[in-house]
């Protein structure tokens, strides 16, 4: 009798303990499908988060989780700022997500996406003692604290966010991510109805070409353009584009100061270039005035006021040139002669 | 007596030229002078230092040489060598373009031939000055061609000293740019040249120029890109010709078969993306053609037209089918990175950091075509106004060169140098135009009053009759003071050019100039020592493993087998040595034997306070080392993103095997008065590790200013 009572209490043991673990198992698998659910539902598969999602999905859920999470924090009053580069970084977080998705099918339960929003979620940030952004976590399945047990990724990740996560994630979850889907920057659809589109309207175009009257028989917009063209290099206006250089700084010590100036070789500044690149074009130019227009000009008086005017314009710009060039490379040139003739 | 005077005069008279022989007698000196000028401007290093070879690649380039006046073509030809990049070896015959080697042996054997007996280094050190001037000559014929002789003669001039175009030609810098520059303005030339006569003769010249443009240089794809564009604006403008037609297709077919000769350009004529642009010009010309034919043929305007229609949109339906046919089918290679970090700029940052990490190919701010152009700067935008005002094949040409290499140098700093010639050219327009009318005025004795540039739009003669009409009382002197003004301004021109390249362009950086206590110039010729020690006293077998900047000079003067070098063809076996540099002594040994190295050589600047020394270069080799093996991380080396190398450094920093082999016995070491011993003078610190022991590695050798360092790899210990 014992025995079998000691035998129920184990079938009944296993069986409670068994549904136990169905139920765990079951509410594991409820919290992924919402979480896949809310993954679905939003366009790039990143998932928004807010207090309440925070504590049913990370601290009010028993460890390990069967999932990880990759938290971005975000904070809209701040995407103003530049120099944090947030719409930028929500982008290429967005980017990886899709990708990731895409790569593994929608079949993934491993590994979600989120996003936090700070005025939506300020306990949320407590929780994970966030005082700075940008700012990525991962929640990994084991950690209990927000604050010690999760990790966070390196600010000099930043720079390249779409790489370096990859790198992160690949490192620290031991999922692969798989290639990065850019997205093109026409679509197919675009670019079938631009090839048609162009089909379509070459024989006219070659038409006009052939009767010679279209724009590109004015020579006038093809010296526009070659000047622009000029303006456009020697403005180092692609060195801003690359180096993303600002078109001036503030004067750290004196906020009400701009430095518009930037001294050593090889840096500038957006409005710094955009000055000298106009001093550059504005000679030759007025050179080019004098010697094809201002000969035409019938008074006397003007011809002349024009000459002197562009002489010294002229003057003063390979001056002013000539100047900032020695300051800025602190090159001073100086002849072979001896340095008492100067 | 008395007939000896007049005899005299008339001895005179017969030689006094006629005004045309003057005139070509002064032309002929000036260019002669242009000639010689350009060639010793750019021996100030040789006077300076010495005779000998510069920077890195180079020395490549000069062993290839020397192999070549040794063995003979077909040897260089098949040559496999095995002394770089140990234990993989590299095949050179088809890796390299083979011009300038070709070229300076061709000399070489030409003044053998001659009976001067020089030796290969001093053709290789003094090939880039040559052709140099070879290209004032081409600038000179270019110019005349596009506007007048005058205009030609600036031109020479202006290159001859551009410090964009020295920066690359100097003596000793025996590298490909040296001759293709020539190479690339020859084939402009004659380019032109063939579209403005539409002979046969001067398009079989530009097709033979581009081919020895493609064996020189890789640069030949903006030639093969920039041409069919040209003749795309000109179909596009109306300007389709029949000299147009000969000119190009000549080109083009013969250009593709002779540049498939050389065994690393191949097929890509027909295979790349980057060449399609001029196969798809090529039929386009065939296109219009076609239709020029049938137009003559059809006398209806209206059936033409329709006719028109249909040929034009079939022809651009069947390319666009084809190519993207080929680019599906793999046949057509897409774009390269390199290609398209030209035409996109930012592509290069966001997807090849091995190309934006490079100094060369950082875009280029406006100091630095300051530098490279001085005055040429103002002078750009005038000349291109004066081309627009005399619009012709030429000038449309020399417009097109000078805006798109311009827009190529404002994105990479190293394509200053294509952009030079155009920039010359066509400041040399503005120069010679405005100067030309200057002394016209001043020379019409108040008859012809002639402003204004003398071709140029003939419009309004009424206004040019009002001028004649009032005579100006200041002309003459306003003349002469803008006169003395661009004398002025060009002699600033040369002034800063003989600086720039005295001062910033002349050194050889094998060899180190500094400036002593008292002013004086101090050399330090440790690189060569160590060179040459490795010559000397290491096994003829000898592998010496170093980061892969010192590669080509260890094989050349060394002679010893290295494990990388400046080719940087195979990126895991730097990152081996990145790795091998950055890990502790113990891991790194296990790396070093893998790769049988006997020496480790590196290059140390504390002593001397040279700062391009490795360990500035240490950080490069750990993001290569980490990129392919992750063991290596890049923060280990940090502290608190800050690279130390004194007391505050990061411990795995202080024990890796580059700050050991630098460091090595630096800590008894007094560098300076008043500091303590073990002060590192290029980065002004004391080191934070000043007792390195080595178990696996000993010093072998240190040079006189302890600029290289050099290990040997002790044997294993015996095992019982």
């Amino acid at each position: 009798m014992a025995i079998s009572y000691i035998l129920l209490f184990i079938l009944s043991f296993i069986s409670i303990s068994r549904f136990l673990v169905i139920s765990k198992a079951g509410a594991e698998s409820e919290l992924v499908a919402d979480l896949l659910t809310l993954q679905s539902q939003s366009e790039s598969g990143v998932i928004h988060l807010n207090d309440r999602t925070v504590s049913k999905f990370i601290t009010s859920t028993k460890t390990p989780r069967p999932y990880s999470l990759l938290i971005f924090f975000d904070a809209i009053p701040l995407h103003d700022k530049s120099d944090l580069r947030l719409p930028v970084l929500v982008h290429d977080f967005a980017l990886v997500a899709s990708s990731f998705i895409a790569n593994h099918n929608g079949s993934n339960t491993k590994l979600f996406f989120c996003d936090l929003e700070f005025r939506e979620s300020q306990s949320s940030f407590k929780l994970f003692d966030v005082n700075s952004l940008p700012n990525i976590y991962l929640v990994g399945p084991d950690a209990e604290s927000l604050k010690d047990d999760t990790d966070q990724m390196e600010q000099s990740g930043f720079t390249r966010l779409t790489e370096s996560l990859v790198e992160f994630i690949e490192s620290r979850t031991q999922l692969t991510v798989g290639p990065i889907h850019h997205s093109p920057i026409i679509s197919k659809k675009q670019m079938v109805l631009i090839i048609g589109f162009l089909l379509i309207w070459s024989p006219f175009a070659a038409r006009k070409i052939f009767a010679g009257e279209t724009m590109f028989h004015n020579p006038r917009i093809w010296l526009s353009g070659a000047i622009f063209v000029y303006f456009f290099s020697v403005s180092g206006a692609m060195h801003i584009i690359i180096r993303k250089m600002p078109m001036f700084l503030m004067d750290r010590e004196d906020p009400n100061k701009l430095i518009f100036f930037y001294q050593g070789t090889g840096v500038q500044l957006g409005l710094e270039g955009f000055m000298v690149g106009f001093l550059y074009t504005i000679v030759g130019l007025l050179l080019a005035v004098v010697t094809h227009v201002l000969v035409y000009v019938k008074d006397l008086k003007t011809k002349r006021i024009g000459m002197l005017f562009s002489v010294f314009v002229s003057f003063w710009a390979v001056k002013q040139v000539i100047f900032l060039d020695n300051w800025k490379t602190r090159y001073a040139i100086h002849g072979f002669w001896p340095s008492r003739w100067n | 007596m008395a007939t000896m005077p007049a005899s005299a005069s008339d001895l005179l008279k017969s030689f006094k030229l006629k005004t045309k022989q003057q005139e070509l007698l002064i032309r002929v000196s000036i260019l002669c002078l242009v000639y010689i000028l350009a060639f010793i401007t750019r021996l100030f290093s040789v006077l300076r230092y010495e005779s000998m070879i510069h920077e890195f690649d180079p020395y490549f380039n000069y062993r290839t040489t020397l192999y070549l006046t040794e063995n003979g073509f077909y040897d260089f030809w098949n040559w496999f060598d095995y002394e770089s990049w140990y234990p993989l070896g590299r095949i050179v015959g088809g890796t390299l373009y083979p011009g300038l080697m070709v070229t300076a042996v061709l000399i070489y054997r030409i003044l053998r031939f001659l009976r001067f007996a020089v030796h290969i280094r001093e053709v290789c050190v003094l090939t880039a000055p040559f052709f140099a001037s070879n290209t004032t000559l081409v600038a000179y014929f270019f110019g005349k061609e596009i506007w007048d002789s005058g205009a030609g003669l600036v031109a020479a001039i202006l290159i001859a000293v551009c410090p964009g175009y020295i920066s690359r030609s100097v003596a000793g810098s025996y590298d490909n740019e040296g001759v293709a520059i020539f190479a690339l303005l020859f084939t402009f030339y004659v380019f032109v040249k063939a579209v403005n006569t539409g002979s046969l003769a001067w398009s079989l010249a530009s097709a033979f120029g581009y081919f020895y443009m493609v064996s020189a240089w890789g640069g030949y794809v903006f030639i093969i890109n920039l041409i069919p564009l040209y003749v795309l604006v000109l179909l596009i403008t109306g300007r389709y010709s029949m000299r147009l037609y000969v000119a190009y297709n000549c080109m083009y077919i013969l250009g593709m078969l002779l540049a498939m000769q050389i065994r690393f350009v191949g097929f890509q004529h027909v295979q790349s993306g980057e060449h399609m642009a001029a196969m798809g010009v090529f039929f386009l010309m065939q296109v219009f053609y076609f239709l020029d034919w049938v137009k003559h043929m059809l006398s209806d305007t209206k059936l033409f037209q329709a006719f028109l229609r249909i040929t034009v949109t079939s022809a651009v339906a069947v390319g666009g089918v084809a190519l993207g046919l080929g680019m599906v089918s793999g046949y057509i290679s897409p774009w390269t990175g390199r290609f398209y970090s030209l035409l996109d700029p930012t592509y290069a940052k966001d997807h090849i950091p091995i190309i934006a990490s490079v100094s060369e190919h950082q875009p280029t701010a406006w100091s630095s075509f300051m530098f490279d152009f001085h005055i040429l700067l103002f002078l750009f935008p005038a000349g291109l106004y004066f081309c627009f005002k005399r619009l012709s094949d030429a000038t449309i040409f020399i417009v097109m060169y000078g805006l798109t290499s311009m827009y190529f140098a404002g994105v990479m700093v190293r394509l200053i140098l294509v952009a030079t010639p155009a920039v010359c050219l066509i400041s040399a327009i503005a120069v010679s135009a405005t100067v030309k009318n200057l002394t016209v005025l001043l020379r019409s004795k108040n008859k012809v009053v002639q402003t204004g540039s003398t071709k140029g739009s003939g419009g309004s003669k009424s206004s040019s009759k009002a001028l004649l009409d009032q005579s100006q009382p200041f002309q003459k002197n306003g003349a002469i003071a803008l006169l003395f003004g661009a004398f002025y301004l060009l002699s600033r021109y040369a002034t800063h050019c003989t600086w720039v390249t005295s001062e910033a362009y002349s050194s050889p950086s094998i060899v180190l100039a500094a400036r002593g206590a008292h002013g004086n110039r101090v050399i330090f010729d440790d690189y060569r020592e160590a060179y040459f020690w490795l010559r000397q006293n290491t096994p003829q077998d000898a592998k010496v493993m170093s980061w892969w900047d010192y590669g080509y000079q260890i094989t050349a003067m060394g002679n010893r087998t290295v494990i990388v070098d400046n080719n940087t063809w195979n990126n895991t076996h730097i990152a081996t040595v990145g790795r091998a540099m950055s890990s502790y002594e113990d891991e790194a040994i296990e790396i070093i034997r893998s790769l049988d190295v006997d020496y480790v050589l590196v290059v140390f600047g504390g002593v001397t306070g040279y700062s391009s020394d490795d360990i500035n270069k240490f950080l490069w080799m750990v993001r290569i080392g980490g990129g392919v093996f992750p063991v290596i991380k890049e923060p280990d080396y940090l502290v608190n993103g800050e690279y130390r190398v004194d007391k505050g450094a990061a411990p795995k920093m202080l024990n890796c095997l580059m700050y050991k082999l630098c460091y090595y016995r630096f800590g008894e070491m007094m560098t300076e008065y008043g500091k303590p011993p073990g002060y590192d003078r290029a980065r002004g610190v004391e080191i934070g590790n000043k007792d390195v022991k080595l178990e696996h590695l000993e010093e072998a050798f240190t040079t006189s200013n302890w600029i290289v360092r050099i290990y040997r790899v002790k044997p294993p210990n015996n095992r019982w």
